[in-house]
């Protein structure tokens, strides 16, 4: 799957998955997930997780990783293609 | 049949309480997987797995040591082949404990007790909460003890991982009370297992005299409670203890 993809598929999972009120082209790329731009906390980090997890068959084990992977909807497509490859 | 289709775990399930609730689920009709520490409680796991799988469920019992992360998550990764998936229900109630007075318990027993009471919680939940989450559902019952409120002679590392567990589970129940779990602790006071049948009688009548209802809990009436909080009726009740101690602490 090539990059603008899987960025669409990341950002259709955070706005159906989580139930956002922001059409998903409009979830900026660089942005940190988590904070004020689109009204999540980290509960709902809980929530991100599991469906990341699931949908893209990575692992999320603890908060370190997930700080990581959830920096912004950028960082999380680099970490779901760098998981793939390894 | 209350639990027809769900999945339980209930950690310590070779005896005592964690058996008589095991037991209890089955009849109710949920799969039941529940684990064991030491290889001498063996014996008395086939048993319990036997009365399991006469009650017709799906069972699955493993050994595993609640305070290892690694052997937590083969539990979870077993267990979810076992019985088809994540659990519906975890029963946390695992639990050792260490009599001496704090001024001579040994370090490293001190730590036992935190690993296993408290840590062991808390590693079993973490793994337990994907499956509750993508479910959006789950139930999770803390065993815990009147020690964790009054404390206990000779047995405070007990009572300090106890009530860490009913922290545990007031802080877990508000994270997790979106996503449609809860997450309680129960309480029970004194229950005749085999480590109070071990008592002098005298001793043991001096023990029921400070219970109102005057006598010791059979583990039943535990696993009762246990279910309850389970089960569709608490569908309204987290983050609370429910004290099923004959009225000995009354909190």
């Amino acid at each position: 799957m090539d990059r603008d993809a899987l960025r669409r598929e990341v950002k259709d999972l955070l706005a159906t998955g989580l139930r956002l009120q922001v059409a998903p082209a409009d979830i900026p790329d660089h942005e940190p997930i988590f904070g004020q731009t689109l009204g999540l906390d980290s509960i709902d980090a809980l929530e991100l997780v599991v469906l990341v997890e699931d949908r893209f068959r990575v692992s999320i084990p603890d908060e370190d990783v997930g700080r990581r992977a959830f920096a912004s909807v950028d960082a999380l497509v680099d970490f779901i293609l760098a998981e793939r490859a390894g | 049949m209350t639990f027809a289709g769900r999945r339980v775990l209930v950690t310590g399930g070779s005896r005592g309480i964690g058996r008589a609730t095991a037991e209890a689920f089955a009849r109710e009709g949920a799969a039941v997987a529940f684990n064991y520490s030491r290889l001498e409680d063996e014996a008395e796991a086939r048993e319990t797995l036997a009365m399991l799988t006469a009650a017709v469920v799906p069972a699955y019992a493993a050994r595993a040591d609640v305070s290892d992360a690694d052997a937590v998550a083969h539990l979870f990764s077993d267990l979810r082949d076992a019985l088809g998936g994540a659990p519906d229900v975890l029963v946390n109630n695992a639990a050792i404990t260490h009599d001496a007075p704090l001024m001579m318990v040994a370090e490293e027993a001190w730590d036992r007790v935190i690993a296993t009471n408290l840590k062991g919680a808390y590693l079993c939940c973490r793994a337990a909460l994907r499956g509750m989450i993508a479910a959006k559902g789950g139930r999770i019952v803390n065993v815990v003890s009147p020690a964790a409120f009054f404390g206990q002679e000779g047995a405070s590392s007990y009572a300090a991982a106890k009530a860490g567990v009913v922290a545990l589970t007031k802080s877990l129940a508000r994270e997790v009370a979106r996503f449609g779990i809860t997450a309680n602790a129960i309480s029970p006071g004194l229950v005749d297992t085999q480590l109070i049948a071990s008592l002098a009688e005298p001793r043991r009548r001096d023990m029921e005299r400070q219970i109102p209802l005057g006598r010791m809990a059979a583990p039943a009436e535990i696993a009762a409670g246990i279910l309850f909080l389970a089960s569709p009726a608490a569908s309204y009740v987290t983050g609370t203890t429910l004290h099923v101690d004959g009225g000995l602490t009354m909190l």
